[in-house]
């Protein structure tokens, strides 16, 4: 029975996932459209909507070859592989609150308490499995690029690849800050500590300030900012698109694909971005949370008054619609940047990765670490607790 | 259920394993490793010991052998294939090396130990706290062997093309 559920789940989250590609395509082109004074899609369907079928149905119709690549089955396995890790990481975010479920009876079967939680599946080392499962997105592009026979495929795979480890330390190391101050790996536990009032220990004392959600962004912004580029850099977005621009290298690591594979490649692009739309909206803007409005206590105080038993669903629901304001928030940012900045060039965007992100984050690491052992004496007033 | 996925994810590892050391192209052999490894990860997801299996995801599957993949990618493998054509003990090799580890497997189950046991559930923070207490000599060699490494690594490609 929990198999079925989570099979669900998993299912569930992987299909809207794709699902809401196709939306944040038109999304894409209208926002950069209207940044650009023009107007983007709109004859096809009302406010150009239809063109999300348009662009779903044109490349199931085109023909599906595999040209000169020399590994045709590694051709084919490259598309695949770019859309799996980012599901998989979507699937351990928490999108609401858990749902608490007393035991009830249904056509005579005794379903006992259940705990539904909202994301795939609960991790409670949530912050190692997404960055191990996303640096496997790396696969993807190496073996596009090789297999397809071509060598500017190779060498903008290489590139590819080579941008995507070099970010992914500045990612870590940007979260390790994070880590150290919610002191939990696991999603739940930081959405719930970002849920309460603004405090911190002061030379021993602890302060708090009753009007600011305990938000990851004032604790680390300047993780908050590492972290933001890195993901830019990982998902291959602009300013950090050189591998899949059209001038460089033909079109890099997917010059030979086309039809419905090309879309699959696009899919696990934005895939991406909505792992990271949802992970900094976790990690430093609260998650599901709004603390003083929007929290699950205080949501379910209102509804506890009017609807009695519902109120924990409708809390749920509340929070969800919380998290999806917050997610299509970050999903625009990610949409403005793109209308706004220039490419990088290739060994700007290496340097700006070794030579710049990955001190910075270091430094970040060890300046928190510091400063919580320095408030963290106070309190004990000894070394070693 | 549980022995379900342990029966087809170590079926998927032994078959990647074997294919690592069996197929002609040493950059599908790099693959195979990756597909072993994640497996491997999946397998010590199912031991409660999902901290290894994050972490062996990020270091091992995620960066090792990415970088492998992305060194192999760049040669003419022509003569590496043409090697594994021609050797005659190839077969014979893997079926020594799969039956010495098969033996060492079987007398280890008749003899060896009690099973794990239950060992207890091991947050990153048991893990941490080991490391940093009664491993901490071996944490910090290893800090030191890696940053070796990484000096070794810059020496040995300056040394090379000093000698032009």
């Amino acid at each position: 029975m929990e198999t079925l559920i989570n099979g669900t789940k998993i299912l569930v989250i992987f299909l809207s996932m794709g699902s809401l590609v196709p939306f944040l395509v038109w999304a894409e082109r209208r926002t950069l459209a209207l940044m650009q004074s023009r107007l983007g899609p709109n004859r096809t369907g009302p406010l150009g909507l239809l063109q999300i079928l348009a662009d779903l149905v044109k490349p199931l119709m085109k023909e599906d070859f595999a040209g000169q690549a020399t590994h045709k089955g590694l051709f084919y396995l490259a598309p695949l592989l770019a859309i799996i890790p980012p599901a998989l990481v979507f699937g351990a975010i928490p999108f609401s609150h858990p749902l608490i479920l007393p035991s009830f009876e249904f056509l005579g079967y005794a379903f006992g308490p259940y705990t539904f939680y909202f994301q795939g599946f609960n991790l409670n080392v949530g912050v190692v499995f997404a960055l191990g499962v996303s640096s496997l997105s790396a696969y993807a592009l190496l073996i596009a690029g090789w297999s397809s026979g071509n060598k500017y495929s190779l060498l903008g795979a290489l590139r590819a690849a080579a941008q995507t480890i070099s970010y992914e330390l500045a990612l870590s190391l940007a979260l390790v800050g994070l880590i150290l101050v919610f002191n939990t790996l696991d999603f739940l536990e930081m959405v719930k500590i970002q849920s309460g009032p603004l405090t911190f220990s002061f030379f021993g004392s602890e302060k708090t300030i009753p009007f600011l959600p305990g938000w990851g962004i004032f604790y680390q912004p300047v993780g908050a900012f590492l972290l933001f580029i890195s993901f830019l850099a990982e998902s291959n977005r602009v300013p950090f698109d050189l591998p899949e621009a059209e001038g460089e290298l033909v079109a890099g690591y997917h010059t030979e694909y086309g039809g419905i594979k090309l879309i699959l490649f696009y899919i696990g692009e934005y895939a991406h971005i909505m792992v990271a739309s949802a992970l900094m909206v976790t990690f430093y803007f609260g998650g599901y949370t709004f603390y003083p409005f929007l929290t699950e206590d205080s949501l379910n105080g209102l509804f506890q008054a009017r609807m009695g038993e519902w109120a924990g669903l409708l809390t749920s629901l509340a929070l969800f619609i919380t998290f999806l304001v917050k997610f299509f928030l970050f999903l625009f940012v990610f949409m403005w940047i793109r209308a706004t900045l220039p490419r990088f060039r290739y060994d700007q965007l290496m340097d700006l990765g070794w030579k710049t992100l990955l001190p910075w984050a270091f430094g970040n690491a060890v300046v928190t670490a510091v400063v919580i052992f320095i408030f963290d004496f106070f309190k004990r007033g000894s070394f070693f607790g | 259920m549980d022995s379900l996925i342990f029966y087809f994810l170590s079926s998927v590892l032994i078959f990647s394993a074997l294919r690592v050391v069996t197929h002609k192209n040493p950059v599908y052999g790099a693959l195979y490793l990756a597909c072993a490894l994640v497996a491997l990860a999946g397998i010590f997801f199912l031991l409660e010991a999902h901290f290894i299996a994050g972490v062996q995801l990020v270091v091992y599957a995620g960066a090792v052998i990415v970088l492998f993949v992305m060194v192999l990618m760049l040669f003419d493998l022509k003569a590496e294939k043409q090697l594994w054509k021609i050797s005659p003990f190839r077969w014979a090799s893997v079926a020594f090396v799969a039956g010495l580890t098969l033996g060492v497997t079987l007398l280890e189950g008749l003899l060896g130990s009690s099973s794990i046991g239950d060992l207890g559930f091991f947050s990153a923070k048991h893990i941490a706290r080991l490391l940093f207490t009664k491993y901490v000599l071996a944490f910090e060699v290893l800090g030191v062997l890696l940053i070796l490494i990484a000096v070794g690594v810059v020496a040995l490609t300056r040394l090379e093309r000093e000698d032009d």
